[in-house]
């Protein structure tokens, strides 16, 4: 009885998700249709959501001229320098923050909680002004320090050293080994799965990061992929063709698409822990 | 005590801490607490990017011109039915907090944040300019107004579609996870890539959903150039694209509630559907709470899917304020009035983010 519902809400919501899929199937199949085809008609079989005629030119076109590959490679830069900066600021901080005494540490991390409440929106202004005044535009430092200040990182990472037995630490002070020494050679390596979950946070941030890089990189050959994309879907139809765009676009989810797949637990985890703690 | 312990290399922990701390510090100061203070500096002046960056003298301290010139009118009256809809919201909030509190539905803090909010939607939208008034800027209230409606339709869209998904989709089955990823699946993309994929699909001319609407025998839709679905299609959009972070919230939640109730309901027949309207959902109402506050918080910013499916048109109707601060800052370089109005969204946005902070607390 239990078993025969069970299938019926099985088979119920297949249907919407696959409606909700679709979109992306549709992307997909677009990408491997001939742009003279796509011109005419998008729908040719099964409304263009079976690529048929069917061409990986689109895909060889993007890697031979036009700026997607540029892109891409900026985005990685962007992306990986992004998530290194942020893990060596916020396990560093963080360890302080939740395992070591010192005056003022309650004002510090009052401090750092009030800079949760502030919006990209509100410091973007200032921050262009500050980066134009040193000359820093359209380059991978301007994209990547200013997500460094966000806080949210040290949180997470300040739960998870709280959550540590304080033995293993004490055991440490006794043979006397420095705070310095405890935290690189004992607590990073048990930090490895929080850091692993922030890193996948802001790596799926950093690639997907839109207002920013579109006030601070000017230049096309500066643009993450997510910012070139956003340059040529204007005008798809007229310049590149509907089929390369897509095929575009699909480059540029597939890193993301790909590391969330892998690590789709991480990835619920961070961004439940983000969610709800800020 | 242990502070005056020393290690090895003779660090007290203070300096310890000193060291850990200052790289993150660092960057927090610089790119964070100083550009802040910075904005709110710069909302003071009158402040022309272009003029500026050629000579620093050329900003002028003004005071709160920037805001006045933004937010208020001359001769401005304020009147019971200006605003009809959003002055009934305001009362009916007031009430709802009033009678929840008595009632001993709503926590203190809860019932005072639904009041504050009642009284600002009744007060605010009351002004209004007199005989022979006007706003100095017509377009910032209709847009903090387009706003306030994508919000107002978009959170309760995602919030109902991922309860129902997670209620529906908890469960260790493997035909359960799957559907949870492809549910999931479109939250990690890029707004560019959400925006380049609906912009055709919503296309009369080449979309997926004009194709099958003709298949149908029916007329396209011309969904991002006409002003009553343009709004529409980019919550539809944002529907499609943010449910996955409501519904792994919401599963969490259900996670957190204890099998032995359902077991207990269950004995007294209440499965299913049942079971969801009574333990579910009452037992959801704090992470509701959280995830409504959230996607306030969150979608208050939207910005992506208005800038590059309809440019904020047509005519205004899905113009919102993100796009109208970066408008009002790198095209027109009224550095000055677009910090004035970064200022006003961050009050809006600190004072969500205290309720998520009371709300997340309320828990512990």
């Amino acid at each position: 009885m239990l078993n025969r519902s069970y299938y019926w809400l099985i088979l119920a919501l297949s249907v919407p998700a696959f409606l909700w899929l679709i979109p992306t199937i549709w992307m997909i199949s677009l990408s491997f249709q001939p742009n003279d085809v796509l011109a005419r008609t998008t729908s040719t079989t099964a409304f263009g959501l079976v690529p048929i005629p069917f061409t990986a030119e689109n895909y060889a076109a993007l890697f031979s001229f036009g700026q997607t590959p540029r892109w891409f490679f900026n985005s990685m830069v962007v992306a990986g320098g992004m998530t290194l900066g942020v893990l060596a600021v916020s396990t560093t901080a963080g360890y302080a923050l939740a395992r070591l005494e010192f005056p003022g540490k309650g004002a510090v991390t009052l401090l750092c909680l009030i800079g949760l409440m502030v919006p990209e929106q509100a410091v973007f202004i200032p921050l262009y002004t500050m980066f134009a005044d040193f000359g820093w535009h359209n380059s991978y430092h301007a994209l990547i320090l200013p997500r460094m200040a966000v806080p949210i990182g040290v949180f997470l990472m300040m739960q998870f050293f709280r959550a540590i037995p304080k033995d293993i630490e004490e055991a440490a002070r006794i043979d006397g080994v420095g705070w310095l020494q405890i935290f690189w050679y004992i607590m990073l390596p048990l930090a490895r799965p929080a850091m692993m979950t922030l890193a996948i946070l802001t790596f799926l941030y950093a690639w997907n990061d839109y207002l920013w890089p579109l006030v601070s990189a000017r230049e096309p050959e500066r643009f993450t992929i997510t910012l070139g994309l956003a340059s040529i879907q204007s005008n798809f139809a007229q310049s590149e063709g509907l089929g390369r765009v897509m095929a575009s676009g699909v480059i540029a989810s597939a890193p993301v698409v790909i590391l969330f797949l892998i690590f789709q637990r991480y990835v619920v985890q961070a961004m439940t822990a983000g969610g709800t703690k800020g | 005590m242990t502070n005056q312990r020393r290690g090895k290399r003779g660090l007290t922990q203070t300096q310890a801490a000193a060291i850990l701390l200052l790289p993150f510090l660092a960057v927090y100061a610089a790119f964070l607490v100083y550009p802040f203070f910075r904005g709110v500096w710069i909302s003071l002046h009158d402040w022309n990017l272009l003029a500026v960056a050629f000579n620093p003298d050329a900003r002028e301290f003004v005071g709160a011109e920037n805001y006045v010139r933004t937010m208020w009118g001359r001769n401005m009256e304020w009147g019971l039915f200006a605003s009809p809809v959003m002055q009934t919201v305001g009362v009916l909030g007031i009430g709802l907090a009033l009678l929840g509190y008595r009632a001993g539905r709503l926590t203190r803090s809860t019932a005072l944040a639904l009041g504050i909010a009642g009284a600002l939607f009744f007060l605010l939208p009351g002004f209004h300019p007199g005989e022979d008034g006007r706003w100095y800027d017509r377009r910032f209230w209709p847009t903090v107004g387009n706003t306030i409606l994508f919000v107002a339709l978009a959170v309760p869209g995602v919030t109902v579609t991922a309860l129902i998904l997670a209620a529906a989709l908890d469960g260790e089955t493997r035909a359960k996870a799957v559907l949870r990823t492809l549910f999931f699946l479109s939250q990690v993309l890029s707004v560019t890539v959400v925006t380049l994929i609906w912009q055709i699909m919503f296309s009369p001319r080449q979309g997926l959903i004009a194709n099958v609407t003709e298949a149908l025998g029916g007329t396209p839709v011309t969904w991002l150039t006409n002003e009553q679905f343009a709004m529409a299609a980019i919550v539809i959009t944002t529907i499609w694209w943010s449910l996955g972070i409501a519904m792994i919230l919401f599963l969490a939640g259900i996670q957190d509630i204890s099998k032995d109730i359902y077991e207990a309901a269950a004995i007294d027949d209440a499965t299913g559907i049942k079971a969801f309207w009574y333990i579910t959902l009452p037992n959801l109402k704090r992470t509701v709470t959280l995830v409504v506050v959230l996607q306030i918080i969150l979608h208050f910013q939207v910005f992506g899917q208005a800038h590059l499916m309809t440019q904020g048109g047509p005519n205004d109707s899905t113009q919102v304020l993100v796009r109208y601060i970066y408008q009002t800052a790198f095209r027109d370089s009224e550095l000055g009035k677009a910090s004035a109005m970064a200022v006003f969204l961050f009050v809006i946005m600190g004072a969500f983010s205290v309720v998520q902070f009371v709300v997340g607390r309320e828990e512990e």
